[in-house]
């Protein structure tokens, strides 16, 4: 055998170069052939994919022609976006192309990646992005670490016009992403950059000045995990939180409870208080935060060991979109939540953005595919408005206007207000000013996360009671 | 379209692969390619696919009419005629609004900025017309009597939104009469992928570094950031041009066509003038033979000449100021290079040569990056330094470290691939005397490229909009 293959070998060195670039062409295009015949079978054939767990939305759809969709270029882009957007099996595809990026470079030890283009905000940098002195709060605005449940009434003597220029132009509410290991796991951080919290404050103060004292008004900014899970080497790339929202309640009207989960979040940093994997925090932190603010509204808490625990394993949130690292998709975590005892008792009514109702549901959903929306298991979204009535009989009625951070806390609160009604700052056409005195609204919460208080849609929250 | 897409990789070429090789009479072959080159224009411009078959129209019928006055002034006049048609196409398309801007900056004014939209790849196939109808002037080629034959020179999709600018001459006898090898395919396929892979795999990642750093407000950023930043953008540019050079001559073969190359390694030149004989060479020398060797300010022509066509050279990648900036910053090392003259700079230490041409090379494209003047003036003081005297600026700062550390086999493969060390790899397997070694070879390299061709593609789909840099020439 050995030595016929010699042989073969003996001649085939002695053919002619042409015919063996010839012959060695031939076989080359019979590979590329096939290969791409196979590619493009696969693309044309395998069903297309309708939508992305991992970018959380529908894919392209073939547009529908006309003429003056052609001629403006439309019809033609729509249709090479549709084939390029609903390739079969596209979020495994870019799972491969992602974990294919990730050997682009070596890692520290931390395993940093940084998506974005953070700029340094504190300790460091040039002097004009670090905030001034004058913007500090002052110590005595400052509510003392053990009374972070109890009114943080600002001292009149806060500088409120120096205060209030804090950052203005020099810092946006978001400032990149950082992904670091941490405790063998990686965890996705957004980093805070800050914000005047301007339009918050004014929001919130004409609120107060529309309801009077008759409804207690309560402001629950959640953290960023960047507030807590920063490595040090790079804490001067996001802003300390707890200042910017100590600076923002000074300017709150009398009368304002600022409720500060800041504080005691901190204090359970070891605990799994904010997902990994995606940007928002777990239903653990979000159960904190609710105790803080039962202790300040005044109102009974039932203990979590009275809940019943769930669990959804391999969760992956958005922050895998969000940094297309290939490190938070292969480390998934588990997605816990708690359902309160009295559950069976309570009846959520889900109604539409204008506040008619679409009839009741459950509060706790499983949507789509829950390692991916796992977080969608509260209300099974935002875009709608929520009533639930309890069985409790304390003639409290609580409003929480909140963004997605505030979807967690409600289910905590079913042992401690008669009525509850969700309504999300972004999907919100009625008069919420209206709306809190027609339903005898007592208490109103706003529960959103920082770089909501210092971002654009703290500017819905003007529209909210105006329109 | 856009090359760097599903669609077109697995979609439309599959299309035109199945009704080109399935023709048998070259006439029928060039029909096909001829309309698969409308529709590929038209993909992305429905409207302007009529400026393209007009501007093919013109030229063809007035390199006819030279044809037929050769060597009488008629032939000048109508060789004028064409040229001043082609550039006011251009000036229109491509110019009006910034001459309008300057126009009002300059006297105070308030005209209107009208908001016209260039037509893809104009500046391509307007430089290609002219060289046509000045070649049928010099008669150093025959008018091409077919306006189809014409047309398909003009309009042939490889080349037509991003070069390189193909002369006439290049495929004259091509078109009408050209037999593609079994070689001439898998070598074609090779290249294409190559070139797909250097825009997909290498300059869209690097494009994710640059934006990173360069896509917002440059003040802040350190010393360090801005060097590795400009020299990793430096590197983009040239994958993602070249990229685009190496699919459109790798199409170009598998179709019979044999352009010339257009990018020859211009990283290794020891000197600026150098750089841009191995840099878009069809540019520089489209640039050469109708600009820079016409009697335009009479003698001494020479060095005005030189300014005239570096000034060229920059508006010609853009109308912005930063363009003819990096036009005349070259044209201005250029001119120092031709007073020093080629034979003192060959005695100059090799390695100092190469650091003076990537310095030189790596700082200009700082200059092409910045569109706006003020983000080019942060440029200057970040990577010279003064901005760490007067903004405060830092030398180092770890947002960059990091990515530095994260890209850097990237960055490392970058420099590698953009020097001849495949071109050596390949020599060794074709030289070498053994048919096994060669075949060997070939096969590792179609192996390979079919691996490239699937990373491409998976990378592709994370890619909806991905449109190739040189698009907006």
């Amino acid at each position: 055998m050995a030595e016929n293959r010699q042989v073969r070998k003996k001649k085939f060195n002695q053919l002619k170069r042409a015919n063996v670039v010839k012959f060695s062409s031939y076989i080359s295009i019979m590979i590329f052939f096939v290969f791409y015949v196979i590619a493009v079978l696969f693309l044309l054939v395998i069903p297309r994919s309708t939508e992305s767990q991992i970018e959380k939305r529908s894919l392209a759809q073939f547009p529908a022609f006309t003429v003056t969709g052609y001629f403006a270029g439309d019809f033609t882009s729509g249709v090479a976006t549709y084939y390029d957007d609903t390739v079969p099996f596209r979020d495994d595809l870019k799972t491969v192309g992602y974990n294919f990026k990730s050997v682009f470079g070596i890692h520290t030890e931390e395993e940093v990646k940084i998506v974005g283009k953070p700029i340094k905000v504190v300790n460091g940098g040039s002097e004009t992005s670090k905030p001034s002195e004058a913007s500090k709060p002052s110590q005595t605005s400052k509510p003392s670490e053990n009374s972070a449940a109890e009114t943080s009434k600002p001292d009149e003597t806060s500088e409120v016009t120096e205060t209030s220029k804090m950052g203005e132009a020099e810092y946006t509410e978001e400032n990149g992403i950082i992904v670091v290991k941490h405790n063998g796991h990686y965890r996705a951080l957004e980093l805070f950059g800050g914000g005047t919290g301007n339009a918050y404050v004014a929001a919130l103060n004409n609120f107060h000045k529309d309801l009077g004292d008759s409804v207690k008004i309560y402001s629950m900014t959640a953290p960023l995990a960047s507030e807590y899970y920063t490595p040090s080497n790079y804490s001067g790339y996001t802003l300390n939180q707890k200042e910017c929202f100590d600076e923002i309640a000074s300017r709150f009207d009398d009368g304002i409870v600022y409720v500060d989960i800041d504080t005691v979040l901190g204090q359970h940093t070891n605990e799994e208080i904010y997902l990994r994997t995606d940007h928002h925090w777990t239903p653990l932190g979000a159960y904190y935060a609710a105790e803080t603010f039962a202790k300040a509204a005044g109102v009974p808490f039932k203990d979590l060991s009275t809940f019943e625990k769930k669990d959804i394993e391999g969760f992956v949130g958005t922050m895998y979109a969000f940094t297309q690292d290939a490190n938070i998709n292969n480390d998934p975590e588990t997605f816990t939540y708690y359902v309160p005892d009295n559950y069976d008792k309570c009846v959520t009514e889900y109604f539409d953005t204008s506040f008619n109702s679409t009839g009741t549901g459950n509060f706790f959903n499983i949507v789509g595919d829950p390692q991916h929306n796992a977080y969608l298991t509260f209300m099974g979204g935002d875009e709608q408005i929520i009533k639930v009535n309890t069985n409790v009989k304390n003639g409290r009625k609580l409003m929480i206007v909140k963004d997605s951070y505030g979807n967690a806390v409600p289910g905590y609160l079913f042992n401690s207000f008669e009525e509850i009604y969700v309504v999300d700052m972004r999907y919100c056409n009625v008069n919420l000013v209206n709306m809190i005195k027609d339903n005898g609204v007592t208490d109103l919460v706003f529960a959103m996360v920082a770089y909501s208080e210092v971002g654009p849609n703290a500017e819905n929250l003007e529209v909210l009671r105006t329109q | 379209m856009v090359f760097s897409s599903l669609f077109f990789v697995f979609f439309f070429l599959a299309v035109v692969f199945l009704a080109y090789f399935t023709r048998k009479n070259i006439n029928q072959k060039n029909i096909v390619l001829i309309a698969a080159s409308l529709v590929f224009y038209a993909w992305g411009e429905p409207v302007w696919v009529m400026l393209l078959v007009f501007s093919a129209a013109m030229n063809w019928f007035f390199a006819l009419l030279i044809g037929a006055n050769r060597g009488k002034p008629k032939a000048k006049l109508f060789t004028g005629i064409a040229v001043c048609i082609d550039l006011l196409f251009l000036v229109i398309f491509k110019y009006t609004g910034f001459i309008v801007e300057n126009h009002n900056m300059l006297f105070h004014a308030n005209v209107p900025v009208p908001n016209i939209i260039m037509p893809i790849g104009i500046s391509f196939f307007t430089f290609q017309a002219i060289s046509y109808v000045i070649d049928c002037y010099w008669e150093t080629v025959k008018p091409q009597k077919s306006f189809k034959k014409f047309l398909l020179y003009l309009s042939l999709f490889p080349q037509l939104v991003a070069g390189p600018i193909v002369r006439y001459s290049v495929i004259e006898k091509e078109i009408d009469d050209r037999t593609v090898t079994a070689e001439d395919i898998n070598e074609g396929i090779k290249r294409a992928i190559l070139g797909v892979s250097k825009k997909v795999i290498v300059a869209n990642s690097l494009y994710a570094i640059v934006d990173q750093f360069f896509g917002t407000d440059i003040s802040n950023l350190s010393f360090f950031g801005t060097w590795y930043t400009v020299i990793v953008y430096s590197l983009y540019v040239y994958f993602d041009f070249s990229g685009y050079s190496d699919i459109a001559i790798g199409l170009g073969r598998m179709f019979g066509f044999h352009f010339d190359e257009n990018f020859n390694y211009p990283f290794i030149c020891k000197n600026v003038s150098e750089f841009w004989q191995r840099w878009h060479i069809s540019l520089s020398s489209f640039f050469r033979d109708y600009l820079f060797y016409m009697p335009i300010f009479g003698q001494p022509r020479k060095y005005l000449n030189l300014f005239l066509v570096w000034f060229c050279t920059g508006l010609w990648h853009g109308a912005s100021w930063n363009f003819i900036f990096w036009g005349l910053y070259f044209g201005i090392f250029i001119f120092i290079e031709t007073l020093i003259g080629k034979k003192r700079m060959k005695k100059w230490n090799k390695v100092l040569t190469h650091i003076y041409s990537k310095l030189v090379i790596v700082i200009g494209f700082g200059i092409f990056c910045f569109t706006d003047l003020g983000q080019l003036g942060y440029f200057f003081l970040n990577i010279s330094g003064i901005s760490m005297l007067t903004n405060g600026n830092e030398f180092w700062d770890i947002v960059t470290w990091n990515s530095f550390l994260n890209n850097l086999f990237l960055i490392i493969f970058a420099i590698i691939v953009s020097m001849p060390v495949l071109q050596k790899v390949k020599y060794f397997f074709n030289n070498w005397g053994n048919n096994t070694v060669y075949f060997v070879g070939n096969m590792a390299s179609t192996v390979i490229c079919c691996g490239l061709l699937l990373l491409s593609g998976i990378l592709l789909v994370d890619n909806t909009n991905n449109p190739f840099l040189y698009f907006r020439f």
